[in-house]
């Protein structure tokens, strides 16, 4: 590659600059939307995410149809599937997605060195964490409506009844809530491992088999206040380690909430703390 | 303009930057040499806030970099051309950084265009080579048109046109009043265009002066070819100048082709060729870093 052009000398005129415009706590504050604008441009100029919307399309309409078509009734209650039941079942692998989005937001700054250059051009580190936050959080509600409306989908797809869809109003609000507030659980816990592959694998082996493990041989008093336990709360569904002993224990929707909010409050906490005290890489 | 104040920084027992203090000026290409591990990117990242000196600031025209309010404006570095998401194109890589920094985006397409890489603008960087991650890596640092540039190892992967372009574009900015700070292991390539050296060993300064001053530094050698060499040699032993015969010459040493010439001249002595070396730029600076090089060949 043949190249004439020479860095330009016009946007210069070192000498009659005005001194360097020292920065003020508010000023960090007011940073806050060019920081929301360039973590939106990252994110939708990656062809991970509208793949992981898709994904997300594709596991609702998948789990909601296999339901309707082939295991047909709950094997609890023995009483056929409705639509008012199965069209949020996708939403707690949803959620794990989101919580592995907002890790990989992270980690592969990290992996990919882009975080130092973050970093440089904002040295309000905290901006920075809030913005990942806030669009993270953006994607995950997103997320989760195309989740549900595929998992409607599915069930109708699937000739499923209404059913009783009284509160399902209500189901999907906590869904929603749990899936904005997951990418950034993911992102506190991208903050802290640092490493994309790491953080994934943790967080499948953690939802998927290292819950359902302690819920076998813990006291329910315990299990209740694991992370996904209050999310399948927050969704009003059972999950593979879940008995009829550990249902009848559960917490209230607001108390898992708010225990979910406490966990996301907490790996944020701890993601930032280490993002101040470590050297950026 | 930089100004460096005794900036330290340890990783357990080991002194990465040992009390290092300089000055960088502005309208000047300052270099900053030295063997590896001798702390240069640690001083680098420590002069963007990426690394926290253990004692020490840096600070630019007074203001610490962690202080600037918009430090892309003041201060364009370059400390690691990989640093970018392989599957974002480059136009979006750039867009982020300007949007982080409030720049409009119309500066994207500027500094594409100014590093010569508008054609291959919406390609995604993970088909970049090294040579086009640097031209990539510098329009980042050109986005909000800074005062200063800091650049590690710019040169590496470009090819020879690139690197003419570069050195050209680096003198042109600081011609007109930038600060470039730029580290480089091809200590040739920086001698055609640095005005300043600060040279670093083990952490420490070891110089900090105008390249013209190390260049002093390297004592004149005469080389002369003679069928009379031991007597020329006895000549100008008595004259007090050391000479040391090398196969058919005498290497003579803290003296000219004058000299040595006129010795000859008066003494009938035939002289085949006579000439003056002096030692590069290169050798000057292993000669000074040599002892606190951390890793060095056998």
């Amino acid at each position: 590659m043949t190249i004439t052009t020479t860095l330009p000398t016009d946007i210069l005129s070192m000498e009659l600059r005005p001194q360097p415009t020292t920065r003020q706590r508010s000023d960090d504050v007011a940073a806050l939307p060019a920081a929301l604008r360039s973590e939106w441009i990252k994110m939708r100029s990656l062809r991970s995410t509208p793949g992981l919307l898709v994904a997300v399309v594709a596991i609702g309409v998948m789990l909601s149809w296999i339901l309707a078509t082939f295991v047909k009734t709950d094997p609890d209650t023995h009483l056929p599937f409705t639509i008012g039941q199965t069209f949020v079942f996708s939403t707690w692998l949803t959620m794990v997605l989101a919580i592995v989005m907002g890790a990989l937001s992270f980690a592969s700054e990290v992996q990919h060195g882009t975080l130092a250059t973050a970093i440089t051009t904002q040295p309000a580190r905290w901006v920075i964490v809030a913005a990942k936050a806030v669009v993270s959080a953006g994607l995950g509600l997103a997320m989760g409506v195309l989740g549900m409306a595929a998992g409607l989908g599915g069930a109708i797809l699937g000739g499923l009844t209404a059913g009783d869809m009284s509160g399902s109003l209500a189901t999907a609000g906590w869904g929603l809530l749990l899936t904005a507030l997951a990418p950034m659980l993911g992102l506190g816990i991208g903050m802290i491992v640092r490493h994309s592959a790491a953080a994934v694998t943790g967080v499948l082996v953690w939802a998927l088999v290292i819950e359902n493990l302690v819920k076998t041989f813990a006291p329910v008093n315990f299990t209740r206040l694991l992370p996904f336990s209050a999310a399948a709360g927050l969704l009003g569904i059972k999950t593979a380690g879940d008995s009829a002993e550990t249902m009848a224990a559960a917490l209230t929707r607001v108390q898992d909430a708010f225990l979910f909010s406490g966990y996301v409050a907490l790996a944020i906490a701890i993601g930032t703390a280490l993002l101040y005290r470590n050297d950026a890489s | 303009m930089i100004t460096v104040n005794s900036l330290t920084k340890q990783y357990g027992s080991r002194t990465a930057v040992d009390d290092l203090s300089f000055d960088v000026a502005a309208g000047r290409v300052t270099g900053f040499v030295g063997p590896n591990g001798a702390g240069k990117s640690t001083t680098m990242r420590m002069m963007v806030g990426l690394t926290r000196p253990d004692r020490g600031d840096v600070t630019y025209r007074g203001v610490s970099y962690s202080h600037l309010l918009h430090p892309s404006r003041v201060v364009g570095a370059v400390l690691d051309a990989r640093s970018m998401h392989p599957g974002r194109t480059a136009r979006n890589h750039l867009a982020a950084a300007a949007a982080l920094a409030a720049i409009p985006a119309r500066r994207v397409g500027e500094v594409l265009d100014e590093v010569g890489l508008e054609s291959a603008a919406d390609q995604r960087t993970g088909g970049f080579s090294l040579g086009m991650r640097q031209r990539l890596a510098l329009a980042g640092a050109l986005l909000g048109g800074p005062e200063v540039l800091l650049l590690d190892e710019p040169s590496n992967g470009l090819d020879p046109d690139g690197i003419r372009w570069l050195r050209n574009s680096l003198s042109a900015f600081a011609d007109s009043g930038g600060t470039v700070f730029v580290s480089s292991h091809l200590i040739a390539e920086l001698a055609m265009f640095a005005d300043d050296l600060i040279v670093v060993g083990a952490g420490r300064l070891l110089a900090a002066e105008p390249v013209a001053s190390t260049l002093a530094r390297g004592e004149a050698t005469v080389i002369v070819r003679t069928p009379q060499d031991a007597e020329l040699r006895r000549l100008l032993e008595r004259h007090g100048i050391d000479a040391v015969s090398t196969g058919d010459q005498l290497s003579v040493r803290r003296t000219t082709t004058a000299v040595v010439s006129q010795i000859a001249f008066d003494n009938r002595i035939q002289i085949i060729e006579i000439a003056e070396t002096r030692r590069s730029l290169e050798e000057i600076l292993l000669d000074m870093t040599g002892a606190s090089a951390e890793f060095a060949a056998a």
